[in-house]
Parts: C-alpha cells; structure tokens; sequence
C-alpha cells in the first residue's frame, strides 16, 4: 500500500495536469473535462483554506499551552477568529456586522502597514549604497528619484515638465524592456517547473 | 478569422511545449552523457548553501517562506520552486535539532508544504520528526501574511530567512524583519515590482529566472539541470525571433 499510493497519486495528479493543459489548446475536445477538473480544483482550494484556518487555530493553541498567558497576541488572535466566524455565519459574509469587522479593524491595520512600508523603502534605498556601493547602484537609486520627481508636483515649484518627460520615457522604453527580460525568464521557468510536474519528475503531492 | 487566429495561435502554443518538453528529455536521456554542462555561479545558492550548513551546526533554524501563490494560477510555478528549497532545507537540517519552519499565504501551498516536509522525513526514515505546525498559514492578504509571517522570523531561533514564491512589495517587511533578527535573507520571486524592491533590500537577491533555477543549483535531480538547459535554448529562440520580427518591422515587411 506504500508503494501503490504515492504511484497512483502521480497518475492521478499527471493525467488531470495533461487533461487540462490539453484544454487550453484544444478546447473543442478537452474543454469540457477541463472545466470540470478546475472545478474540483476550486472546491477543493476552498476546502484547503479552511484546513489552513485550522492549521493557524492549531498553531496558536499550541503556543498559548507552552508559553501561558504571556503570549497575549495568540489569544488575541484565538479570541479575534472565533468572533470573526461567529459574526461569519449570523451576519453573511456581506452583511453589515461583517462588513463593520472589515472596515473597522482589517483595512486601517493593513493600511497603517503600508505606511510602513513606505518608510522601510525609503531606509532600504539609503541603506543599500552601504550594503552594494556599486555603479550600478548609484544607478538604480538615481532612477528611483528621478522617477519620484517626475511623478509629484514639486512643492512652490510645482510640475516640471523635462522631469516628466524623462520620468515618462525612463517607465515606458527601458523600465519596460528590462521587464519584458524578467518576464520571459519568469515564463520560461514556469514552462519548465509545470513540464517537470507533468512528466512527474517533480512531485509536491507526496507522490 | 478570429477563430481561426486563435486555433492557430493555440497549436503554435502547443508546438512551443511540446519543444520544450523534447529539449528537457534529450538533455535528460542524451545531453549528460554527450555534453559537459556547467552553471554559472550564483552568489545568492553558494551562500544558501554555506548558511544552511552554518545553522545546523549551531543549532538554529531555517525559515522558509512561500509566498501568496496559487497552484491554480501563473504564481503556482514560483510556489514549487519554494516547495524544492524547502525539501533541500528539510534534508540538510535532517541532523539538526530544530526543523526547518514554512510560512505560506495560501492554503493549498499549506498543505502542499505539510506534505513536501512529510515526504521528507519519510524517505529519510525521521517521521517521527513531522510536526504540522512547523508550516504555519499566516495571512491571506498581502500585508496580513506579511503581518503573522514577521513574529516566526523574530521568535522561532532563526538565522536563515529564505523567500522563495509570489510575494508583492510587502516582501521589503519581511526582509526588514530578517534584517533587524540579524539573519541572512536568500529572496527570489516571479512579481516584478517585488523583485525591484528585494534588490534593494535583501542580501542574496534572486533575479528574474533565478529562483527556478533552484532545484538544479541544490542538486535536486537531472530534470532539474535538463530544464535549466531547456529554458537557455529557448531564451535564445525567443530573443532571434524578437529582433527578426523587429528587422522584418522596420523593414516594412510586417503589418
């Protein structure tokens, strides 16, 4: 049984990666079972998230029965997720209590975080001359403020227009060839990480 | 037309992974043998490498984090690279006393991660090691994975932070974290804006294709190698077809 298994996931998992891949160029014959199978793939990605919920409950419970009471923001969290589900399934996941959830406690923690997020960029570029004093660091870093001047009105100054101008043509011609690059990389290694999962050499499904 | 367009344009499609596939087979059946293949060195693996030996000589943890990506989608391809470094973690620090912990942000690359990590264990006859909750579910949107993945860096004895999946700009807390807990940060991922912001803040920044170049780097197996080779030839196709097409343009000759 050790060995069928982890065989019989392999077959199952590469037949549906093939049946679906062969849908996308050919759907008149594969179309059908293809939205069949992503079907199942979306039902199950539904249930795999509320294993992951519980998976984070799990966690949490754990920490608070080794480290006790000091780990205040496991029981915090314990305490936030059970009225988050309760208020869930009474109210809908539109209704007004869930929606007051959301907009009250979820958008201005995630929004104060972006702030955040702003300032650590902003430290990371000052920091990064010391930690790569290179050309082409000097570079990438007199780039990010050209593009920086370019995009905000100046203050007393306001907009200036050559700095616009270059700001435009530095995000439309070589910001966007060097992205084409990345990207075509990023497709190939994708290509090549899907062909390695169907002809089952990679197996991340305990295959 | 435009069906027809499109049915042409799907066998053309078909034609490029069917080439794709052909070239992974030839460089994995016939290109060991008949041809001396070499990588170039990537600073960000080498380091990889020496830190991982480094914590399981100390007695440290490696954190592995996989990002928000969806098998179902584009990102998939970024999370099993991730899911292959976390294998290769898993391995190395099989002597050690702390297991290598996994952060993802999407529950199906969760439980692909429990099992990857199981799966290792198992075919190095440590089980008994498996613990579910060394992979953690920490956030579904961007900034609250970020959020729960940053107290795992702080707390759990970490000297390796490796970012290897779809991650978004909130990757720049992620390795501001790993900066201030004074750990190494290894970081690859498809999302561009997410890779402009990882040069600026990550040690071992992993650039374009690099993170899919992993599996090959670690040793994990002849696949992984004949992939690496695939995606040079390629490349190189794709880079004559697009200056051809450029010529063939400007010449007038193309619509």
């Amino acid at each position: 049984m050790k060995r069928i298994l982890p065989i019989a996931n392999a077959i199952i998992a590469v037949a549906s990666g093939l049946l679906v891949l062969l849908g996308y160029f050919f759907p008149g014959i594969f179309g059908g079972i293809q939205s069949i199978l992503i079907g199942w793939a979306i039902v199950i990605a539904a249930f795999a998230l509320l294993f992951g919920i519980f998976n984070l409950a799990m966690v949490h419970w754990k920490k608070i029965n080794t480290e006790g009471q000091n780990n205040i923001y496991s029981i915090v969290l314990l305490i936030s997720l059970i009225i988050t589900i309760v208020v869930g399934i009474f109210s809908g996941p539109t209704g007004t209590w869930s929606l007051w959830l959301f907009n009250t406690f979820q958008v201005p923690v995630e929004v104060s975080l972006l702030a955040v997020l702003a300032v650590v960029l902003a430290y990371a570029g000052v920091r990064l001359l010391g930690r790569r004093p290179k050309w082409y660091t000097i570079l990438f870093l007199a780039t990010v403020l050209l593009v920086l001047l370019g995009s905000v009105p100046l203050f007393l100054i306001g907009e200036i227009a050559p700095l616009s101008a270059l700001r435009s043509w530095l995000s439309q011609v070589p910001a966007v060839a060097g992205a084409r690059g990345l990207l075509l990389g990023v497709a190939l290694g994708t290509v090549a990480t899907g062909i390695r999962i169907l002809i089952g050499t990679d197996r991340p499904y305990g295959g | 037309m435009d069906q027809v367009l499109s049915s042409q344009a799907n066998f053309l499609a078909f034609l490029f992974v069917i080439l794709c596939l052909g070239l992974i087979f030839f460089f994995m059946y016939f290109g060991r043998h008949w041809l001396k293949i070499s990588l170039r060195d990537i600073q960000a693996f080498r380091r990889f490498q020496r830190e991982v030996d480094l914590s399981v000589e100390g007695g440290k943890r490696l954190h592995v984090s996989l990002g928000r990506g969806s098998v179902n989608d584009m990102p998939g391809g970024a999370s099993f690279s991730g899911l292959t470094i976390l294998d290769r973690c898993a391995r190395a620090a099989s002597n050690s006393d702390q297991p290598p912990m996994a952060t993802c942000g999407d529950g199906v690359i969760t439980i692909l991660s429990q099992d990857t990590l199981q799966s290792t264990y198992r075919s190095l006859a440590t089980e008994q090691r498996y613990d579910p909750t060394t992979v953690r579910l920490t956030g579904l949107t961007p900034m609250a994975y970020a959020a729960g993945a940053i107290p795992t860096i702080h707390d759990e004895n970490v000297t390796t932070n490796i970012y290897a999946g779809h991650f978004g700009t909130e990757i720049a807390l992620l390795t501001e974290a790993g900066e201030r807990s004074r750990s190494l940060t290894v970081a690859g991922t498809d999302d561009i804006s997410a890779q402009a912001v990882l040069y600026a803040t990550s040690d071992e920044p992993l650039l374009g294709e690099e993170l899919y170049a992993a599996g090959a780097y670690l040793g994990t197996g002849p696949s992984h190698v004949a992939s690496l080779n695939m995606q040079d030839i390629v490349r190189w196709l794709l880079v004559a077809v697009i200056i051809l097409g450029a010529i063939l343009k400007l010449l007038g000759i193309l619509p």
